[in-house]
């Protein structure tokens, strides 16, 4: 190499990029050095949720072995019986929604334990299902299930964790998608842009070449106003998205509500379609407060 | 090394010895157990959910009953199928549909492809590490790596095979009232075949695997409960319970017999036979009932075990589950094999008021669901019943029963004990909290 | 495009047991067949055994928004109209790997997968859908870069076309001059009529193909009938579309209320571009996982109605429906002429038919025509020549060293594999395995090392910044156009920077700063936020001491220690001389630092063509392909980012374009 008067090959003093880190030395596997040291460490947490956005995790069974590897486990109580709640996580990953008294409190600790906190699933991005109860009144439905209700600890309404902490990433769907999650642990680990799109699902079906279930059928679909990342998975078998994923960015569903009317669905048709897995999602929530 | 894991030390005072664990590790959902015992004798011995409730039953009145079987399966991330398809019985009896064989076989197809994957979870990644001295499968994958990479690609080729069918494992998508949205090409099925029969061959050898676990003796005198499937092994379908020693329980009987009792001073349901006796669901209540219905592979299987009929100690149920494992690939293969797509994929009806039961084996037990429907097809009542709840007053029955035997065992010992007694049962705790107790008392100590 | 159709070539009779054959012989040529097949309920263009795959017996029946296959009633095989797909998903499919990266020890290695599958004979390709496909090889193949996948299959795939006799309600092929009857490009075609096929050959390799094939010249009664029938199809086109002078009146109704409209109707998701045999859109993402340990890359088709296709910085210059749906039909329509000599509309109506809510781009355009407030000159298009190589496939590099310049800037001096030959002003992409790729303008040389000046906004440009000496990374380039050195020599040269704005100059004032002969009066006017913000300060010092430099420093903020000017460029610009309008300037820097020199240069009454812009954009492949960087008819990456302003002046102060 040529010395050059004004580029010193020797390293020079920077400003500290932590977003950066691990990914400065190319051809050294990034997760294997951290701040301290270790591993990156994980901790996988579960609110209100029917646990399958970690049953996710658990179905990378190709690569779940080299993720145990990479990552150091601190807390998934559903995989391992070793715990430590204290942390500190470097990924926090959060299923489910805050929904009882007792979650406000927990998931402000794991908020100020965690460097990266990643909501996974329908529930901790948007309520879940369980905040259908949010349109409704709290003691109806607890009177409508259980006996004594006095007993039943709930919050009024179920709600996604971004509304109570500040949510660094998150990972649609109901179940959140196995590519999703291993392209977004990769890319928090290797400091790159998680290529998570927030683009219609209309476009992951065009791209996999599923004939439109609307255009070709006359089938009601939330695909246009969805967020794609399942795989386009109900066209696929020849039925309507029913948008577990949520709302894509600016969705006309206002727009998309009027072609439902259309194809032949009634009011109550519409609100349902838009109030369901992810019902409690802005979009989706103000358009089926429309159709009241 | 597990000293990090959450078992609490004992406080012995007055002669009491408390058990504790404030988090169930490697079940499904989260919960927690508080066993104590006081002059060798059991004063409480509770099983804690604190899964907050989901109020599904709440919110499925007012929606269509189409919407019912994608609503059901968040129930459960791990046994979607059980709740997407126990819905679709009930409903389908209300519009009078009865699917065709091929739309049985094929639902049939994907229960054993849900089993498969459930099990091959339960077994290696959930329960083995107790019998084996581990606090994970991952960690347990350090010396026994091969058993946890035959394990996952087990898992794998149930979940692979529910995708096939179903479009993604958790929460398919092509389930509906009636059959299904698209059935899956022969080619795709058969794509799986190589896979289903080293699977075959792998849940052979976890039989013989689990079998050779140092296993704790322990008895309790059970009463077993099962979905009688007819000719076949307990699965998706039938009309009829089964109960051991009493008669069998007609679908529309269930709630009758099988009665919810709050617990004294708590929210809780408990499913109790209606003289008060708890009852046992899942793997053990089936082969107990049912072995003569096994796939002949499964059979053979449980033959080499060398177990004998009735199998009475709860810890044997990773045994059994690898038999049922035996049973899901041998009947997925052969189902496979013969597989053209249903035609008509779906069978409809013309809606109409009503009352409807469904009842299947999930993998960890019976589940059972009744609707009733106004003739628009809304949703007026839903009631169900996960086969956590069911065996709740069983497990804490089994507490109980290890309790004085725990007081010659150190306190890391005993708590492990315990909880690899109620990982047994495959406890599916997020599925049990849409009804199930949830028990606000502190616990007093 | 259409062949005249008096043309006396010669046609053929060929029976259906004669097209059977055709296909069984290209079959045993080694071609895999793709064609039309019934599949849920639409056509779809997948793998064909044979004639017996064929639709035969449906015909489609198509509105705005809706779509149905129906019983035709007789035994045509060729009876349908362009379904859901079409063939360019089998030439540029939807996924694709474009660089897989290897490691030899402490060397890197990037490689373009080869291209192996089959020869593809597609059968069936509708007038339309020939002339889509000829539109698309403009876009890959005809320069100045070439797709290298897209060139090795298309070269490889046999066309065998067939004439449209019955055109759908949404069709508009005849308005666009690509149908009803097929144009150049097909190696065979047909025509179905009267339960025969009448075949034209339209090269060698398709002369090849028929010739033993059992054929009968037409008669000339046949020949009429089938003009006739053309004719005939010709007159029965559900719509029309006038394109005369269309880009112009698109550009020039920028801020048509129409927009607006239209853009409470469209839902935005992008089913258009997908279902458009020609938009050819793309983004680039790395595929690897920490589990697979892989650090490779693919491309994907990719839309103007994402929001990512505009994002920059963290920021969206697209982010309105209203912005997304103009940029696709302002492209489709207007733009394209000036980008590749064609319209990049065929007249298929997919997008009618397909778009959920069935918004339909004839009424649309013509909505603007009809109420046009304006009309604007549309570039011509300018052919470039065909460089060699794959501009997707980064070569290794090394960094030398690193200076850091700024609290957030680093530059970065990189060697390159081999000799490197840039101008100032042009642009590399710098990759990162497993991280990605940015562009990063070149800001000079030292001795055989590039120096790139990066300031860190974004997860690669961090990366980067973070890199040490010694270390690899990738680059592709250069790209783009240069500072106009020559054309400026013996002018008065002004040059106004902001910012990392000054980095891509630096080049072009150095070769001034060098050679005082031919740049005998250079003024540099440089503003940053702050002092601490100020790029190469040591270099700014020597030019200062220049005779023919005059070099005037200014900041948005002050420190205490600062004793220079506070203030916009603006202000340095017209103090203390004229803005001289016989003079020429060279602007770069945020675009809306360049919008008030602009407006400033404009009160003094410089001319535009007097001005040179340098533009940013949200390149991916700095090739032409991802379409990401268009502003107007223009791409950034290969007819900027250096542009003199008077081409650019109608779109640029246009937001969202």
């Amino acid at each position: 190499m040529t010395a050059s008067p004004l580029y010193s090959g020797t390293q020079v003093s920077r400003v500290e990029t932590p977003a950066a880190q691990g990914a400065t030395e190319l051809g050294v596997d990034p997760t294997e050095k951290d701040a301290r040291g270790g591993r990156p460490r994980l901790g996988v947490f579960k609110f209100a949720s029917c646990s399958g956005c970690q049953g996710v995790l658990l179905s990378c069974e190709d690569e779940l072995l080299a993720l145990a590897d990479a990552l150091e486990i601190l807390y998934f109580p559903e995989a391992s019986s070793h715990l430590q709640e204290e942390g500190p996580f470097d990924l926090a990953l959060v299923e489910g929604s805050i929904s009882a008294p007792e979650h406000l409190e927990q998931i402000q600790k794991i908020r100020a334990r965690s460097k990266t906190l990643v909501t996974i699933g329908a529930c901790a991005t948007s309520g879940g299902i369980q905040a259908l109860r949010n349109f409704g009144n709290l003691d109806d439905f607890v009177h409508r299930v259980y006996p004594r209700p006095e007993f039943i600890a709930a919050l009024a309404t179920s709600t996604a964790v971004a509304e109570h902490v500040k949510v660094d990433y998150e990972l649609r769907g109901c179940p959140i998608s196995k590519r999703q999650l291993l392209e977004l642990i990769t890319a928090i680990l290797l400091g790159r842009r998680p290529e998570i799109r927030n683009e219609s699902l209309c476009l992951g079906c065009k791209r996999y070449g599923y004939v439109c279930v609307t255009v070709a059928h006359g089938l009601p679909c939330l695909g246009p106003v969805t967020m794609n990342g399942c795989g386009a998975l109900c066209p696929s078998v020849g039925r309507g998205c029913y948008g577990c994923f949520g709302p894509k960015e600016g969705a006309n569903t206002e727009a998309m509500a009027q072609r439902m009317l259309q194809l032949g669905m009634s009011k109550d048709d519409v609100r349902n379609a838009f109030r369901f897995i992810t019902g409690y999602a802005q979009a989706f929530r103000e358009e089926s407060a429309r159709h009241e | 090394m597990n000293e990090q894991m959450n078992g609490k030390v004992s406080k012995e005072h007055d002669g009491t010895r408390t058990f504790r664990v404030e988090m169930l590790t490697r079940v499904e959902g989260e919960g927690r157990f508080h066993l104590e015992v006081k002059d060798g004798q059991v004063r409480k011995a509770i099983l804690h959910i604190f899964e907050p409730p989901r109020f599904f039953e709440g919110f499925l009145v007012g929606r269509s009953l189409f919407e019912v079987p994608d609503i059901t399966a968040r129930i459960c991330g791990i046994c979607p199928v059980t709740y997407q398809m126990s819905s679709t019985r009930a409903l389908e009896a209300i519009l009078g549909i009865t699917p065709s064989t091929g739309i049985r076989k094929l639902r049939r197809l994907m229960y054993c492809a849900e089993w498969i994957e459930s099990h091959a979870l339960h077994i290696f990644l959930l329960h083995a590490p107790d019998f084996l001295g581990y606090a994970s499968a991952l960690e347990m994958a350090r010396d026994h790596r091969g058993l946890v990479e035959t394990a996952l690609r087990m898992k794998k080729v149930g979940n692979s095979l529910l995708e096939a069918i179903g479009a993604r494992a958790i929460h398919p998508v092509s389930v509906r009232v009636g059959g299904f949205t698209k059935p899956p090409s022969p080619r795709r099925l058969q794509a799986l075949l190589p896979e289903l029969e080293w699977g075959l061959e792998a849940a052979q050898e976890t039989v013989t695997i689990t079998n050779s676990l140092p296993m704790p003796e322990f008895q309790q005198p059970y009463v077993f409960v099962a979905l009688d499937g007819g000719a076949d092994y307990p699965l998706e379908w039938g009309e009829q319970i089964a109960v051991s020693g009493r008669d069998p329980v007609p679908l529309g009987e269930f709630e009758k017999v099988f009665i919810e009792e709050q617990v004294d001073r708590s929210p809780a349901f408990h499913c109790r036979l209606p003289d008060g006796t708890p009852y046992l669901t899942g793997p053990m209540a089936r082969l107990n009932l049912f072995a003569d219905r096994l796939h002949p592979r499964a059979q053979e299987a449980l033959e080499r075990t060398g177990l004998t009929l009735p199998v009475l100690n709860p810890y044997r149920s990773i045994v059994v589950r690898a038999v049922e494992l035996v049973h899901a690939f041998a009947e997925a293969v052969d189902l496979v094999r013969e597989y053209t797509p249903p035609e008509p994929p779906y069978f409809e009806a013309p809606l109409r008021a009503g009352e409807g039961f469904g009842a299947t084996e999930a993998p960890r037990g019976l589940q059972y669901q009744r609707y009733r429907v106004n003739d628009a097809g809304i949703v007026q009542e839903a009631r169900i019943v996960p086969p956590t709840s069911q065996n709740q007053p069983r497990i804490e029955a089994d507490l109980a029963g290890l309790g004085p035997e725990l007081l010659a065992m150190s306190q890391e010992e005993a708590t492990l004990r315990c909880e690899q007694l109620i990982r047994a049962y495959d406890p599916c705790i997020s599925c049990a909290t849409h009804f199930l107790k949830l028990d606000i008392r502190e616990v007093e100590d | 495009m259409t062949a005249p159709e008096s043309s006396a070539a010669p046609l053929y009779r060929l029976e259906e047991a004669g097209l059977a054959l055709l296909l069984e012989g290209l079959r045993r040529d080694g071609y895999r067949l793709v064609g039309p097949v019934v599949r849920d309920g639409a056509i779809r263009l997948q793998r064909i055994e044979g004639i017996s795959d064929l639709p035969r017996g449906f015909v489609d029946e198509q509105a705005p928004g809706t779509y149905r296959l129906r019983s035709s009633g007789n035994g045509r095989l060729f009876a349908c109209r362009p379904g859901p797909q079409s063939w360019k998903r089998h030439l540029f499919p939807p996924r694709e790997p474009v660089v897989q990266l290897k490691r030899h020890g402490d060397s890197l290695e990037w490689r373009r997968p080869v291209v192996e599958d089959p020869p593809m004979a597609f059968i069936g390709v509708l007038p339309c859908d020939l002339a889509a496909i000829r539109i698309q090889d403009r876009v890959w193949m005809e320069g100045p870069f070439q797709e290298t996948r897209y060139v090795a299959r298309r070269r490889n795939t046999f066309i065998v076309a067939v004439n449209c006799l019955e055109p759908g309600q949404l069709c508009f092929c005849a308005s666009m001059g690509t149908g009803p009857k097929a144009g150049q490009g097909f190696d065979v075609c047909l025509t179905e009529l009267d339960g025969a096929f009448f075949l034209e050959v339209g090269s060698e390799r398709g002369e090849a193909a028929v010739a033993s094939l059992p054929l009968r010249e037409a008669s000339e009664e046949e020949r009429r009938r089938l003009q006739e029938s053309l004719k005939q199809a010709r007159l029965r086109m559900g719509r029309t579309l006038e394109t005369r002078g269309l880009g112009g009146t698109l550009f020039g109704n920028i801020e048509h209320p129409r927009w607006e409209e239209v853009a409470k109707r469209c839902l935005t998701c992008g089913n258009c571009t997908h279902v458009c045999p020609t938009c050819f859109c793309l983004n680039v993402r790395e595929t690897g996982t920490l589990a697979d340990g892989r650090q490779d890359r693919e491309r994907f088709w990719d839309s103007c109605f994402s929001l990512d296709h505009s994002m920059i910085h963290g920021g969206y210059f697209r982010h309105t429906p209203k912005q997304r749906y103009r940029q696709w039909l302002t492209h489709k329509l207007g733009a394209w002429p000036s980008q590749f000599g064609t319209v990049g509309c065929t007249g298929c109506g997919r997008c009618i038919a397909w778009c959920p809510v069935g918004i339909d781009i004839t009424e649309e355009a013509t909505a603007i025509r009809k109420t046009s407030r304006g009309h604007v000159r549309m570039p011509q298009p300018r052919s470039a020549p065909v460089r060699a190589g794959d501009p997707l496939v980064p070569t290794p590099a090394q960094v030398k060293g690193v200076r850091q310049e700024t609290p957030d800037t680093t530059t970065l001096w990189v060697e390159p594999t081999g000799p490197f030959h840039w101008k100032p002003g042009q642009f590399n992409m710098l990759s990162i395995p497993g991280v990605g790729d940015v562009p990063i303008s070149i800001s000079g040389q030292e001795g055989s090392g590039i120096l790139h000046t990066i300031r860190a906004v974004g997860k690669v440009t961090r990366a980067l910044t973070s890199l040490q000496p010694g270390a690899l990374l990738g680059i592709r380039g250069p790209f783009g156009t240069s500072w106009p050195l020559r054309a400026v020599r013996g002018r008065i040269v002004t040059v106004v920077a902001g910012g990392i704005g000054l980095a891509p100059l630096r080049g072009a004032i150095r070769v001034m700063a060098a050679h005082p002969r031919h740049y005998p009066w250079v003024r540099l006017i440089y503003g940053a936020r702050t002092p601490a913000d100020l790029l190469y300060p040591e270099e700014l010092e020597l030019w200062r001491q220049l005779l023919h430099m005059e070099v005037e420093v200014t900041v948005d903020r002050a420190t205490p220690d600062w004793t220079g000017n506070v203030g916009v460029v603006t202000k340095l610009l017209r103090a203390g001389r004229k803005v001289r309008p016989d003079g020429v300037y060279l602007v770069c820097g945020p675009e809306i630092m360049m919008m008030v020199v602009l407006e400033e240069l404009r009160a003094a009454g410089v001319p535009e063509e007097h001005i040179y812009l340098s533009l940013e954009r949200n390149m991916k492949c700095g090739a032409g392909f991802c379409g990401r960087c268009q502003k107007g008819p223009f791409f950034l990456c290969k007819d900027g980012p250096v542009f003199r302003y008077d081409r650019i002046s109608f779109v640029f102060r246009h937001a969202g374009l």
